[in-house]
């Protein structure tokens, strides 16, 4: 069903879910509409918040308890991956968040990686973008299960929270670079387990070695232990980065890495359009710019 | 870009259907949604206006489809929504003829083929224009 502009204009404004919807498919098929139609809406600067972690580590299940303990309007934007192979993909993030399907003060969104690398989706700074212009005062952005080198989330979100489970390896894992090094807060999870206290004991050992202060929390997502100590920290730290500068700066970058996934997305757009039989790289970056410049 | 709702209202939990055609839908390059067992109506109309979602499946083997989809199909209508939707599962010819009269767009049965499922989907948007 087509919707114009400025129904989904006066219909975001007024807060109705159904044009807010529609704003999001935007997003993910018409970045330049989308960007057009929020720079005409009222912007609220929430607090984004970069849920992380392996496959099966409880990333949808820790969002469901936050979402059971804010009381305040907060956004969703799960991220599943698409196939390589047809280009569809199965979201399910949601199957632990139904509990929240129908409160008017949380919406909950899925997307598909839709072949992008990196944990999140192509449209993923349009979408958090679209989200602060519906009034949240939080945003949990889920992304897919992460290897060690999925890092994206860094360059949007203004707190990285890691999710570890105790059966993730030894120190020399959490000793490498790339994911370990984004996070602004640990959370290990399944705090039933017994070895997750070993685990947290040895992280902040490793935290302390590299001359570093990052919160190490346990939680139990299924019951919601220590969910209360999480919000706590997530809240101290978004007052903290407002006066000290961290959230500016994180902002500030934060246009330059969306204006470089906007004009990444568009070479690849192109480049689908042009024919895979061609082998010669030259003339391939010769169309690429023809058309980039057209 | 397809986008898929498979949803399974009512209290039976044998979803090896619904995730057999959500798998199926994926491999066909749709993006589907899958929200697992036992959701209310208002939960599913809820996903699937938020998620903006061009079809719903709705998947029941409980018997309780003449109470749940006629439910689903009217919170649609009250929120302005046109999604449409198909139901699988175990429905008598009667009652599936009932639903498609109520607006339900096709009924599949046990043995349905997911290719038929699939064909039936894209031939649907493919006339719809979208």
């Amino acid at each position: 069903m087509q919707i114009s502009e400025s129904q989904i204009i006066n219909g975001v404004s007024s807060k109705d879910r159904k044009s807010f919807a529609k704003l999001l498919s935007i997003c993910e098929d018409n970045p330049v509409m989308a960007n057009k139609i929020i720079s005409r809406l009222q912007r609220k600067e929430a607090h984004v918040v970069g849920i992380t972690g392996s496959p099966g580590v409880g990333k949808s299940s820790i969002i469901n308890a936050l979402l059971s303990k804010l009381s305040r309007r907060v956004g969703v934007i799960a991220v599943d991956p698409s196939s390589p192979f047809s280009g569809g993909a199965l979201l399910g993030d949601r199957i632990r968040m139904q509990s929240h399907a129908t409160d008017q003060n949380v919406f909950i969104r899925s997307f598909s990686s839709r072949g992008a690398l990196g944990g999140l989706s192509p449209s993923i700074f349009e979408v958090c973008d679209a989200f602060e212009t519906f009034d949240m005062d939080m945003i949990l952005i889920e992304t897919v299960g992460v290897g060690q080198s999925d890092t994206e989330i860094a360059n949007i979100a203004d707190t990285v929270v890691l999710l570890l489970s105790p059966d993730g390896g030894d120190e020399i894992q959490m000793m490498k670079a790339g994911i370990m090094e984004i996070a602004d807060i640990f959370v290990v999870n399944k705090s039933d387990n017994p070895a997750s206290i070993g685990l947290k004991t040895k992280l902040e050992g490793i935290i302390k070695f590299g001359g570093k202060n990052i919160p190490v929390i346990l939680v139990n997502s299924i019951t919601g232990d220590g969910v209360d100590n999480l919000i706590k920290e997530l809240d101290s730290r978004f007052e903290r980065i407002r006066v000290d500068g961290t959230f500016a700066s994180k902002r500030k970058k934060r246009v330059f890495f969306h204006a470089q996934s906007f004009l990444r997305r568009k070479i690849d757009t192109i480049m689908q359009s042009i024919e895979s039989d061609e082998t010669d790289i030259e003339k391939i970056e010769k169309e690429l710019i023809k058309k980039l410049c057209s | 870009m397809i986008k898929v709702l498979i949803a399974k209202p009512g209290l039976d939990g044998h979803d090896r259907g619904a995730k057999v055609i959500a798998r199926a839908l994926r491999d066909a390059g749709m993006e589907v949604i899958y929200t697992g067992i036992r959701q209310t109506p208002e939960q599913i109309v809820q996903t699937a206006i938020d998620e903006d979602v061009d079809i719903l499946g709705v998947s029941i083997l409980s018997g309780a489809h003449m109470k749940l989809v006629p439910r689903i199909l009217e919170l649609l209508k009250e929120k302005g929504s046109r999604i449409p939707v198909f139901v699988g599962g175990i429905i008598p010819e009667d009652d599936a003829a009932e639903l498609k009269r109520l607006g339900v767009i096709e009924v599949y049965g046990p043995g349905t083929s997911t290719s038929e499922i699939i064909e039936k989907i894209k031939g649907y948007f493919e006339n719809a224009n979208i």
